[in-house]
C-alpha cells in the first residue's frame, strides 16, 4: 500500500511551522511546493532519503567530530534533509539590506576601537567589555586597514521567532565556516530531487566562490595585478578541513599549511615552491588568531607562521579576516550592535536583535534571575552551542549552579529571553514532521559587499530538539530564495 | 606548484611502487624455494638483509623461516619498509593532496588496504599467502594505470613519475643485490644460472629477454638485459632514462639533472657481463649510493627540506 503525504496530518505545534499555518494549510509561497510533494508516497521519500545519503557518500562531503572517546576524531558523512527551506525574494532582500548594514557597523566599530575609539567614549558601553576582552589585541592598535574592512567573511546567524520575522542571533566575525556546505546541499539536491526545482524558480547560489575570490583579491595591498593568493589551513586533521580543500579547489588557489609559507628577511611572506620562493600577497586564514605567529599569541603554535603579524602590520601581506576582529564576535557586544548602527551609519537597524541582558547590571541581573524560567543564559565567548543554559529545563540545582557562576564572573555571560525557533517539514524516517532550524548566511565585505543567497539552514534533526549544530546530532537544509 | 604538494605525490609513488617490488620479490623468492626444499643457500637472510633490515629482524624474529621473513615484509606495522607500512605511508601521502588525485585513484589505495590488512601472515596455506601477494602487486599496477590514464600531464605528473622510477631503481638494484650475496661459496645445487632465470620472472622480465636473447641463458646476458637494456620498463638503464626525462620537465633542474645524467653515462658504459658477483655487488653498492644522492638532491632543490 501506497501511503501518500498530507499536510491535514502533518503535526501541528506551538511554533510557527513555515511550511504550514496553524489550520494545516499551506502557506501561500509554499503551496506549490506542498501540492508537489502531496502527489508522492512514503516510498518516494525513503527512495529519495536513500539516494541523497548515496550521493553525499560518493562525493566524500564529510566533517571532522572530536570527542573524549575519539581523540583523533571520526569523519562523519554530511547531514541534508532533502525538503527545501524556503524564503520568499521580497522578504529575503530585506534581510540581505539589512545584513549588509549590520556588518559594515561592526567593521566600523572594530576599526574604531583599535583607533580613536569614539563609540568607547560616547556610548554607555562599558569599555571592559572590549579592552579586557581575550579578542583585543594589542598588536592592532593604530592599525587601519583597507576598505576599513577587519571581518571580510562574515557568518550571522538569524532565527525566525515565533511571529514569522526574523532575528539575528549572533555575528560570526572571525573564521566562520559551513558555506561549503551550502553549495554542496544544492549540487546534491538537483542530483535527487529534480522535479523540485520545476515548481520555483529558486535563484542560483554558485556566485559565492568568485565572490569570494574577488574580495580576497581587493584586499590586496601590493601593485601586482594578480595578487597571489592562498588559503591558510591548520591541516587536515581540523574538523573543516573538507571546506578549506573546497573553498580553494573552487577559487583556484593554492591550499596552504603553516609550514608551506616562511616571512624572508624582507619582511614579506612566501610560499614554498617547488620553482622556489613565491611572494604571497592575500592570506584566507582559517586559524584562530592565537594560533596565527608564534612571536604572538600562543608560542607553542606550530600551524602558524613565525613574523606573520609583524608583516601583516607593516602591509607587507593582507590578512583574512584581520586579526584582532574578534573584538565584535562576543554576546555582550552584541547587546549594542543596534546603537552601533545608529552611531555610525545614523540609520535604524533593518533587522531586529534579540533583547540581550548584561548581567553585569544589577537591575538586568536581578530581572533575569525572576524570570529564569523564560530565559537563556549563555556563556559570551563560547561558540557551537557549547555552555548554553535553558532556564526552563533547569533543577533546582542546576538553576542555583548557574545563578551561582553568573554571580561569580557576570562579564562572561548574558542572558535572552527564550526564543522559539520556527519550524519546517522535515523527513523523519516515516514521514514529514516539524523541525526546528536557523540559517547562517554569509556576508563578504571589502571593496563591495555581498550576501551569500539564503544561507546555510541548519536543522535540529531529533524531535523538540533546538540543538542544530552538526557537531551535536544536527543536520542541514537547500535554502530555496523563491 | 606548492613543495609540500610535490613532495607528497613524489612519496606516494614511491611507496607503492615499494609495495609492488617487495611483494614481487616475496613471490619469487617463494618459488625459488620450491624448485629446491631443503637448500640452505637460498634461506630468506639475503632478502632481509638487502633491504637493510637484518638487525631489526633479529630483534624481532628468532630464526630466517619463510613465515617470518613473510611477516617481516608482508605485514609487519613495526618494519618501516613492509607492505603493510608502505601501503600506510602511501595513504598518509594520498590524504593530504586528496584534491589532486583522481578520486578513483584514492579508493584504489583503500581497498588494497582493506584487502591487505586481513592478516596475510596468519594464514598458515601458502596458496592463501600467494594470493595477497599476487593483490598487492595488481592493486598497485592498476593504482599506477588509473594515474597514468586520469592524470593531467604537468609538474603534478612529473612528480609522481620521478618517485615512481627512483623508488624502482632503489628496489631493483636492491633485488639483484640479493642474489649477488645469496651466491656465496656454499652454494650446494647445480644450477647455476637457474636464480638468473628467477630474478628474470620477479621482475616480470623474462618474456621480453626471450625474445631477445634465445637459447641458453648466460649470467652475463641476464645482468646486461636487467641493467643495460634501453626498452623493457624495469632495467635500470631505462628507468634513468625516464627520471632524466622527468628531471628535464621540471623547472631548475640544473643540479639534480647532472647526478641523473652522470649515473646514466656510467650504468651505460660499464662492462657489466664481465663483473663477478663481487664486483657487481659493489657496483649496486655505487647506484645506490648515487641514487640516495639524487634524492638528496630533489628533496633539497624542489622541497626545501632544508629551509
Amino acid at each position: 500500500m501506497h501511503m501518500k503525504i498530507s499536510w491535514k496530518k502533518y503535526p501541528s505545534t506551538s511554533f510557527y511551522d513555515e511550511y504550514v499555518t496553524p489550520q494545516n494549510t499551506l502557506r501561500g509561497h509554499s503551496k506549490k511546493i506542498g501540492t508537489f510533494l502531496e502527489s508522492l508516497s512514503i516510498e518516494d521519500l525513503k527512495e529519495i532519503s536513500t539516494a541523497t545519503e548515496t550521493a553525499i557518500k560518493s562525493m566524500g562531503i564529510s566533517f571532522r567530530v572530536y570527542s573524549e572517546d575519539n581523540e583523533d576524531g571520526q569523519d562523519r558523512m554530511w547531514p541534508l534533509d532533502f525538503i527545501p527551506r524556503l524564503i520568499r525574494k521580497l522578504e529575503w532582500l530585506q534581510v540581505e539590506k539589512g545584513l549588509k548594514q549590520r556588518v559594515k557597523a561592526l567593521n566600523m566599530f572594530i576599526e574604531d576601537c583599535y583607533n580613536k575609539q569614539n563609540f568607547l567614549n560616547e556610548s554607555d558601553m562599558d569599555e571592559s567589555l572590549v579592552l579586557d576582552s581575550p579578542a583585543y589585541k594589542k598588536y592592532c592598535v593604530d592599525v587601519k586597514l583597507k576598505h576599513n574592512t577587519w571581518s571580510h567573511i562574515c557568518g550571522s546567524d538569524l532565527i525566525k521567532a515565533h511571529d514569522g520575522k526574523f532575528y539575528v542571533l549572533e555575528d560570526n566575525l572571525r573564521v566562520p565556516s559551513g558555506v561549503s556546505y551550502m553549495l554542496e546541499n544544492r549540487m546534491i539536491m538537483k542530483r535527487v530531487f529534480p522535479e523540485l526545482f520545476y515548481q520555483y524558480g529558486v535563484t542560483p547560489i554558485d556566485a559565492y566562490p568568485t565572490k569570494l575570490y574577488e574580495t580576497l583579491a581587493s584586499v590586496n595591498n601590493s601593485r601586482s595585478k594578480n595578487p597571489e593568493i592562498v588559503l591558510l589551513t591548520p591541516g587536515v586533521f581540523n574538523s573543516a578541513y573538507y571546506e578549506h580543500s573546497f573553498l580553494a579547489q573552487q577559487m583556484g588557489i593554492d591550499l596552504v599549511e603553516g609550514r608551506d609559507l616562511i616571512v624572508a628577511k624582507d619582511g614579506f611572506v612566501y610560499k614554498k615552491t617547488i620553482e622556489g620562493l613565491v611572494k604571497v600577497d592575500v592570506i584566507y586564514r582559517r586559524i584562530d588568531d592565537d594560533y596565527l605567529d608564534p612571536d604572538q599569541g600562543n608560542p607553542k603554535t606550530t600551524i602558524g607562521v613565525k613574523g606573520l603579524i609583524r608583516a601583516w602590520q607593516e602591509k607587507k601581506v593582507a590578512i583574512v579576516n584581520s586579526p584582532g576582529c574578534g573584538i565584535a564576535d562576543d554576546k555582550a557586544v552584541y547587546a549594542y550592535v543596534p546603537k552601533m548602527i545608529k552611531f555610525y551609519l545614523k540609520e535604524e537597524p533593518i533587522i531586529r536583535n534579540i533583547k540581550t541582558f548584561l548581567l553585569t547590571n544589577k537591575e538586568h541581573r536581578d530581572f533575569v534571575f525572576q524570570n529564569f524560567k523564560e530565559m537563556v543564559i549563555k556563556p559570551v565567548a563560547e561558540s557551537g552551542g557549547y555552555g548554553i543554559v535553558i532556564g526552563k529545563n533547569c533543577s533546582r540545582s542546576e538553576r542555583e549552579a548557574t545563578i551561582r557562576k553568573v554571580m561569580n564572573n557576570p562579564r562572561n555571560y548574558v542572558a535572552q529571553p527564550l526564543i522559539s525557533l520556527s519550524t519546517t517539514p522535515t523527513y523523519s524516517g516515516e514521514s514529514l514532521e516539524p523541525r526546528h532550524l536557523d540559517l547562517r548566511p554569509f556576508i563578504l565585505s571589502a571593496e563591495k559587499q555581498y550576501v551569500t543567497v539564503g544561507g546555510l539552514t541548519r536543522v535540529a534533526l531529533k524531535k523538540g530538539s533546538t540543538v542544530v549544530n552538526s557537531s551535536q546530532g544536527g543536520g542541514s537544509k537547500d535554502t530555496w530564495i523563491v | 606548484m606548492l613543495s609540500r604538494d610535490a613532495e607528497h605525490l613524489y612519496w606516494l609513488t614511491r611507496y607503492v611502487e615499494r609495495i609492488e617490488n617487495t611483494a614481487r620479490m616475496i613471490n619469487v623468492h617463494s618459488e625459488l624455494m620450491l624448485d629446491f626444499p631443503g637448500d640452505q643457500s637460498l634461506g630468506w637472510k639475503p632478502i632481509i638483509e638487502t633491504m637493510d633490515s637484518k638487525k631489526f629482524f633479529k630483534k624481532r624474529y628468532s630464526e630466517y623461516s619463510e613465515i617470518s621473513a613473510v611477516k617481516f615484509l608482508g605485514d609487519d606495522k613495526e618494519n618501516l619498509n613492509s607492505i603493510i607500512s608502505s601501503l600506510d605511508m602511501a595513504r598518509y601521502n594520498a590524504r593530504a593532496i586528496k584534491d589532486d588525485l583522481p578520486r578513483s585513484a584514492t579508493e584504489q589505495l583503500n581497498n588494497l588496504f582493506n584487502e591487505f590488512s586481513g592478516g596475510m601472515s596468519s594464514s598458515s596455506s601458502r596458496r592463501k599467502r600467494a594470493s595477497y601477494i599476487y593483490n598487492a602487486i595488481s592493486g598497485a599496477q592498476r593504482f599506477f594505470g588509473i594515474i597514468s590514464d586520469n592524470f593531467s600531464r604537468g609538474y603534478a605528473f612529473e612528480f609522481m613519475r620521478l618517485g615512481r622510477f627512483v623508488e624502482r631503481i632503489d628496489m631493483i638494484s636492491r633485488i639483484i643485490d640479493s642474489l649477488c650475496i645469496t651466491k656465496s661459496e656454499e652454494q650446494t645445487h647445480d644450477f647455476p644460472t637457474l636464480e638468473w632465470v628467477s630474478m628474470l620472472r620477479t621482475l616480470s622480465a623474462h618474456e621480453s629477454f626471450r625474445k631477445e636473447i634465445r637459447g641458453e641463458i648466460e649470467r652475463g646476458d641476464v645482468i646486461n638485459f636487467l641493467l643495460k637494456n634501453e626498452n623493457f620498463p624495469r632495467s635500470i638503464y631505462r628507468c634513468l632514462t625516464i627520471t632524466e626525462k622527468s628531471l628535464l620537465s621540471l623547472p631548475n633542474n640544473t643540479n639534480v639533472l647532472e647526478v641523473a645524467k652522470k649515473l646514466n653515462t656510467r650504468v651505460f658504459i660499464a662492462k657489466l657481463d664481465s663483473y663477478d658477483d663481487k664486483q657487481l655487488h659493489n657496483f649496486l653498492d655505487y647506484l645506490q649510493r648515487r641514487i640516495h644522492l639524487l634524492d638528496e638532491n630533489i628533496h633539497k632543490n624542489y622541497f626545501h627540506n632544508y629551509l
